[in-house]
């Protein structure tokens, strides 16, 4: 017995039993319970209205997909059953598993599934190119779905099961029908777990009981595809905005596992015998460094250039992840690292030498006249401000002004919108960092996209017809060689053009209690198979 | 009396009125969208508008203004953008843990507070003075947190004598309930114990030296009746001001306590609120906290009756 429980014993015999008592649990005895510290706050509980990462985590406890990755990232099915394709590769038939419920009872239809990808498609970037080729997309019968497209789209299946947000989520067709944009009142799934909307306290605790009536597939699970085996009766999401706050209660026991420990912390962590450190995700994130492409000085390539081949990444990733250098790395790619078709063709122009004065001449090459570059930094995001601070010394080095906007990422969020010059309310640069899953292809990684002011493109608004044209090659492409080779030519073109400039790959850690076991790492915190002592 | 009350109750409108108008019209001119947290990174600029139109947001001023203005009056406080709640649901989910902490605090300040206070007036220049002071000065210095995480290390992760963090209702036990909020309270109670027992000595080394506390001594009264009876009783209407405007403090304090003791209280919902621009619930919170506000100031005046019969309104 520790001395808390032991001054508990003591107090239930004395005094404060007869005021109160002692504590009530709020669930059955001998129920196991799992307390997980979520990397944000779940605020809200739409997929498909809210795509933050925190949201998209939660979800998959409570609502099923179709499809969902593997460990090296290929489509699995899930509630499908099956899947056909014509010959001429504009007809998918899909087949739902037998005995798939929601939580109420109800047996899940075809005709759920066509209105929770409807309401996909409007949000989705992968999900509006399919909107765009859209026939006919029509429940057959009760677990048959026809999709008819204009034209071929070899990454169907990896549309429907992808992890990077907003995921295809299926929900019943009451609750699908909710405009995308609007966000959903019920949460009603036909995941492993029920979200008990009762205790939900935004900012404070998100609560998941088991659903019993969920019938996982036969194979072991592997990331997000196989058997979905939840070994807790509720799952505790416990928020807790302050790191240091997290790791002491991780040390004193009161959670079991914490997603996102800070670097800073993780020493003491390893040092506590009941405590087990891992990286969290061997995808990792991408920093990046956007420039505004519309207004001077970015919207000369020789100023991008000057640029790029002054940044050392090195000083980036120190800044972001400290010194151990297993947490971090150089990369010369606006893509992730260690992924199947990855290329970082043309990335010695971030991984050579770096050239301070080179940049120099390049700027003033450039007729560079000392327009002031409007650095909006968020100062309460840890790597953000890291990020910025590096860059504000790197402009001055290389002769360039530095005009630096001190605030809060909800501004950044919306000064990154304007299009207008930075002296007016625009902006010069930002930071961000963008997740390794997102960032594996162009599938989701609208970041690396260069369609300009009419996009595709992401904030910035690069443009850049090489680049759309290894994208377009991307998504026709039927092999892993021709994948391969439209990422290179992204990759290339991104390079040349200085569409963003990536500040290096980095990777966090995660920390659980000894008493864990079965806690994998991935892009998402996966809940099957984790089992508790 | 009566009368007094009612009118100071009815003072509280234009009061709010003024706040109402005040936060409303900081917030439309403040930076920050909530439509692009919403959306999150990957969200085109064309989705973001999307969801700012659906929200509301692309509407003027007045219009918005006046809309929130009116479910005012029918006491609808509005709904929060990310979460979808109503924000009288989320203010009342987080009003037991602030108000437990407060009033545990405040508690906890003046039971300590107050007789620091008097038994350095008591001993004003002798060591015990000086040492009560002393503690004083560190308790203005050493921010919340700071005390918050010394707690936590030495209290809760070495002795194990409390949790470090979390909060329990106090339906489900008077110790469960006491045990989350000793340390937070401890905490935030340390500058205010500070100031309050300042304010204490120096009240009471004004009244120490009154002719009637001469008498009393020589009448033959004992230290503590004099100190406690006669001294205090005179000294309290400065002392109650300070813990009325301590209340204020309290607030902001429970801000940094709520986040530090992971406690979910208002003060975590209203910075929650703020980062992500949740309109509704600032301003539902700030008028929530200002109307508590001219409460306890009302209360306060109506103390000053209790302690010096002269004041009569």
């Amino acid at each position: 017995m520790d001395r808390r429980n032991f001054l508990k014993t003591a107090a239930s015999t004395g005094a404060l039993t007869a005021v109160g008592g002692l504590s009530a649990p709020a669930i059955a005895q001998g129920a196991k319970v799992l307390k997980f510290v979520p990397q944000a706050n779940l605020a809200n509980f739409d997929p498909v209205w809210g795509t933050q990462y925190v949201v998209r985590n939660a979800s998959q406890l409570v609502w099923d997909t179709l499809y969902g990755l593997d460990g090296k990232l290929q489509p699995k099915r899930q509630m499908a059953e099956s899947e056909e394709v014509s010959a001429d590769g504009l007809t998918w038939t899909f087949k739902l598993r037998e005995g798939l419920k929601w939580h109420d009872g109800e047996k899940v239809t075809a005709k759920d599934v066509v209105a929770s990808i409807t309401r996909w498609t409007h949000r989705d970037a992968m999900g509006q190119m399919l909107k765009a080729i859209n026939k006919e997309l029509t429940a057959v019968d009760d677990r048959t779905l026809k999709w008819v497209l204009s034209k071929p789209y070899p990454k169907m299946l990896y549309a429907l099961g992808k992890v990077g947000t907003p995921c295809c989520f299926i929900m019943p067709e009451r609750i699908a029908k909710t405009d995308p944009f609007k966000q959903i009142e019920e949460y009603v799934g036909s995941g492993p777990m029920k979200f008990v909307r009762g205790d939900w306290k935004p900012g404070a605790l998100a609560a998941f009981e088991k659903n019993k009536d969920y019938v996982p597939r036969s194979e072991s699970a592997d990331w997000w595809s196989g058997g979905r085996v939840i070994h807790f009766d509720r799952i505790e999401w416990i928020i807790m905005p302050d790191p240091a706050t997290a790791s002491a209660a991780l040390q004193s026991g009161e959670i079991d596992w914490w997603e996102t420990p800070l670097t800073d912390l993780v020493p003491v962590l390893k040092r506590n015998r009941n405590i087990k450190v891992d990286i969290a995700d061997p995808l990792g994130n991408i920093g990046a460094f956007r420039l505004n492409h519309l207004h001077p000085p970015f919207n000369d390539v020789k100023v991008r250039r000057a640029v790029q081949m002054a940044l050392n990444q090195e000083d980036y990733m120190r800044a972001v992840a400290g010194s151990d250098k297993s947490l971090w790395s150089t990369l010369g790619s606006v893509f992730t690292p260690g992924t199947p078709v990855f290329s970082d063709a043309g990335g010695e122009a971030l991984t050579g030498p770096r050239d301070i004065e080179g940049a120099k001449k390049l700027l003033a090459e450039a007729g560079y006249k000392g327009q002031p570059v409007t650095c909006l930094v968020a100062q309460d995001q840890p790597p953000l401000k890291a990020m910025g601070e590096i860059t504000a010394d790197l402009l001055k080095k290389i002769g360039m002004t530095v005009d630096f906007v001190a605030t809060d990422w909800g501004t950044v969020g919306q000064r990154r919108a304007s299009k207008s010059p930075p002296g007016q309310g625009g902006w010069g640069m930002f930071h961000t960092w963008h997740a390794g899953a997102d960032a594996a292809n162009p599938a989701g990684h609208i970041a690396a996209r260069a369609g300009g002011e009419k996009g595709p493109a992401w904030f910035g608004w690069p443009d850049d017809p090489e680049v759309e044209k290894g994208v377009a090659a991307w998504f026709d492409a039927k092999t892993t060689e021709e994948e391969k080779a439209a990422m290179a030519a992204i990759n290339r073109a991104s390079m040349t053009s200085v569409t963003w400039i990536p500040t290096g790959f980095y990777k966090s850690f995660q920390a659980w209690r000894s008493n864990l076991s079965g806690v994998s790492n991935g892009p998402l915190p996966w809940f099957w198979g984790v089992t508790k002592a | 009396m009566l009368a007094y009350i009612l009118r100071r109750i009815l003072a509280t409108i234009p009061v709010m009125a003024i706040v109402a108008l005040f936060v409303f019209s900081l917030l439309y001119i403040a930076p920050g969208d909530p439509a692009a947290v919403i959306a999150g990174d990957q969200a085109s600029p064309e989705d973001v508008e999307k969801i700012r139109r659906s929200l509301g947001l692309d509407r003027p001023f007045l219009v918005r203004f006046g809309e929130w203005s009116w479910r005012l009056l029918q006491g609808d406080l509005g709904t929060s953008m990310f979460t979808g709640l109503p924000v009288t649901e989320l203010i009342r989910q987080r009003m037991e843990p602030t108000l437990s902490l407060m009033v545990v605090t405040l508690l906890l300040t003046v039971l300590i507070a107050v007789p620091l206070g008097v038994v350095a007036a008591w001993k004003a220049g002798s060591w015990i003075d000086r040492l009560i002071m002393a503690l004083a000065v560190a308790g203005f210095s050493v921010p919340v947190f700071v005390v918050g995480y010394l707690l936590v290390y030495f209290l809760a992760l070495r002795l194990e004598w409390l949790p470090t963090q979390g909060y329990t209702p106090l339906k489900e036990g008077l110790w469960p309930w006491l045990e989350t909020l000793i340390l937070p309270s401890v905490a935030l109670g340390f500058v205010y114990i500070a100031l309050i027992a300042r304010i204490t000595r120096a009240t009471m080394l004004e009244v120490l030296s009154q002719d009637y506390v001469r008498t009393a001594r020589a009448k033959g009264l004992g230290q503590g009746s004099i100190l406690f009876l006669h001294a205090l009783k005179n000294a309290a209407v400065p002392i109650v001001t300070v813990i009325g405007i301590g209340i204020a403090l309290l607030i902001g304090g429970a801000v940094v306590t709520e986040s530090v003791f992971a406690i979910p209280g208002l003060g975590r919902l209203t910075i929650d609120a703020i980062v992500r621009r949740d309109y509704p619930v600032i301003q539902g919170i700030v008028l929530m906290f200002s109307f508590v506000y001219v409460l306890v100031n009302l209360a306060i005046d109506l103390i000053y009756t209790v302690l010096d019969p002269r004041i009569r309104y």
